[in-house]
């Protein structure tokens, strides 16, 4: 079971002026219990890419398959609802869909959407705001009132707890203060583990980099560049020209390798770096210590 | 979702209508829907439309860009049709229960229709030929002789720019909730006219919300760099007649002739 694109192809006001690719030939596999990133300049197509995804977007030309099923097809039509249900995406700034009275409720518009009964749909607001770890207090409070990082684990939480299968999220940090970056990355991380298969653009490497189990890098609606990040980092050249550069730690190791340090350059998470900078430190103070005898 | 409306959009280009004052068009339009109105038989009618074809011709707008912006008001010419059709007494010509059709109603029908169909094409040429500040520049400026009977002939102009320019800004942001709701599962073309007007609410309300904010950025950016209205204000470019203009005019002055004339000899 995968979502799969086919050949997709996405043009922007077909027959106007304005007409551009936006995406061209793309052909992406997400398997599922996957951690993938998406990476990419400002206007690549990286948000049209996803909306792909649940059928919000028809590619101009190309296939969209969601568990063996052509979205686009026509047996997909009436159960449209249904596949939307297994690919949850979070948009950019989800925070401007609140609309209802009290938390509770704003939550709840997407299982109601999918005529649960009251009970379970009771009981999956109570499960989406555990796992977004927000306080019960929370529950009938407006959401109007609430601070933006909070808006947006509420934003999370409605699309949570119509339980898909897939969760797709539109740059989730983007305007976050570092704290709240850090908390975020971490809960979708935890809710990864807990077997949700994440789809994840960023603009930022540093948080592909720490929890992407495989990247792709797009360019004016193209794959440039995918597999595990750590092979896409080593094409460092290649991401600078793209102008995304690699993430900051991995430019430590390249600077240091520049200057003359023997280190390996396609290492990112923090602890594998200081381990590997505190290696060569150590080597060449045995070289000194050799030298000196 | 909502990719297709063009109301009041800017399309640019280099033709003789995209250079002509926005003065002159505004003037000529407003000459156009007189003579529209002046013409009653279908030998007139049908010149109003082989004139409003040339002006979509000269313009260079692409036709299929220029019929998308045409087919949101298809509701409102078909309600315009049949509400004439049915409701204009008359020889009945067909009969079901309490709904006929008379002679006079088809006639009706067919003259309303074309009439609403070229007075939207051709004031959506102008603003597809004219861009919103050139459009708001005129506006003012026509406008200018009435403010010393009290009609704020500024203001009016700024609003209306303003409104132009919202325009896609808005449209962009109902098609992105939209589509954010619809990934919460809300359907907005399902079920009967209550469902309907009920799921519009999770599109209203952040819609108002974010609109609202908008306005307040938008006003406290203008007083940031020292908006306060129409008083002493200059322009960068001054608004000027040219030898196209004139020649626009004479043609206005044989259009609202030729339909005195089609509508006498009739
Ligand atoms: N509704 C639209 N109508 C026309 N063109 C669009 C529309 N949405 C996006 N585009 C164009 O398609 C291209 C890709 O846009 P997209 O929003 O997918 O980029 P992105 O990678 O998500 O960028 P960002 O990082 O800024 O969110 C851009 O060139 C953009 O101008
Ligand atoms: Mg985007």
């Amino acid at each position: 079971m995968s979502l799969e694109l086919k050949h997709v192809s996405h043009i922007y006001q077909e027959g106007s002026a304005k007409e551009s690719y936006a995406l061209r030939d793309i052909c992406l596999n997400v398997n599922e219990g996957e951690f993938l990133g998406i990476a990419g300049h400002t206007g690549s197509g990286k948000s049209t890419l996803i909306q792909h995804f649940n059928g919000l977007l028809k590619p101009t030309s190309g296939e969209v398959i969601v568990d063996g099923v052509n979205i686009n097809g026509k047996e997909a039509k009436k159960e449209l609802k249904v596949l939307r249900m297994q690919v949850g995406i979070v948009f950019q700034y989800p925070e401007y869909q609140l609309f209802e009275e009290t938390v509770e409720r704003d939550i709840a518009f997407g299982p109601r959407n999918l005529n649960l009964s009251d009970i379970e749909i009771q009981h999956r607001v109570t499960e989406a705001m555990d796992m977004l770890k927000l306080s019960k207090k929370m529950r009938k409070k407006s959401p109007f009132e609430l601070s933006g990082g909070q808006k947006r684990k509420i934003a999370i939480a409605g699309v949570l707890a119509m339980k898909p299968k897939y969760l797709i999220l539109d740059e989730p940090t983007a305007g976050l203060d570092p704290k709240g970056r850090e908390e975020f990355l971490e809960l979708i991380a935890d809710l990864h583990q807990q077997g949700l298969t994440v789809v994840m653009v960023s603009h930022s490497m540093d948080d592909i980099a720490r929890y992407a189990q495989r990247m792709i890098v797009l360019e004016h609606g193209e794959i440039r560049l995918e597999g595990t990040p750590q092979a896409v980092f080593a094409q460092s050249e290649l991401l600078d020209q793209i102008g995304l550069g690699v993430p900051t730690l991995t430019r430590l190791l390249i600077e240091l390798q520049k200057q003359g340090w023997d280190v390996r350059t396609d290492l990112f998470h923090p602890t594998d770096v200081s381990q590997e900078i505190l290696r060569a430190l150590s080597k060449r103070e045995q070289r000194k210590g050799a030298d000196l005898c | 979702m909502l990719g297709d409306i063009t109301i009041g959009q800017y399309y640019p280009g280099d033709s003789v209508l995209h250079k002509l004052d926005p003065r002159t068009k505004i003037l000529a339009i407003l000459v156009y829907m007189v003579s529209l109105f002046i013409v009653n038989n279908f030998y007139g009618l049908l010149g109003m439309m082989a004139i409003s074809i040339l002006v979509v011709a000269v313009s260079k707008v692409p036709v299929k860009y220029f019929f998308r912006g045409l087919k949101m008001i298809i509701f409102i010419v078909l309600l315009t049709v049949a509400l004439q059709m049915f409701m204009t007494p008359g020889d009945v010509v067909w009969q079901w229960s309490f709904l006929k059709i008379t002679k006079e109603g088809i006639k009706q029908a067919v003259f309303m229709g074309t009439r609403l169909v070229l007075l939207i094409s051709i004031t959506s040429i102008l603003t597809l030929t004219t861009t919103p500040i050139a459009l708001t520049d005129g506006i003012e400026r026509l406008l200018k002789p009435f403010q010393r009977f009290g009609v704020p002939a500024h203001e009016l102009a700024m609003m209306m720019s303003i409104a132009l320019r919202f325009i896609p800004t808005l449209v962009e942001e109902t098609d992105k909730i939209m589509k954010a709701q619809a990934a919460r599962g809300a359907s907005f073309d399902t079920g009967n006219l209550i469902e309907k007007v009920k799921a519009l609410v999770p599109l209203l309300v952040p819609l108002f919300l974010s609109a609202f904010q908008r306005a307040d950025e938008l006003a406290i950016a203008m007083e940031a760099r020292c908006y306060h209205g129409g008083t002493n204000r200059t322009r960068l470019k001054a608004l000027q007649y040219t030898g196209k203009d004139l020649a626009a005019g004479i043609l206005c002055i044989c259009m609202v002739a030729a339909a005195i004339i089609s509508r006498t000899v009739s």
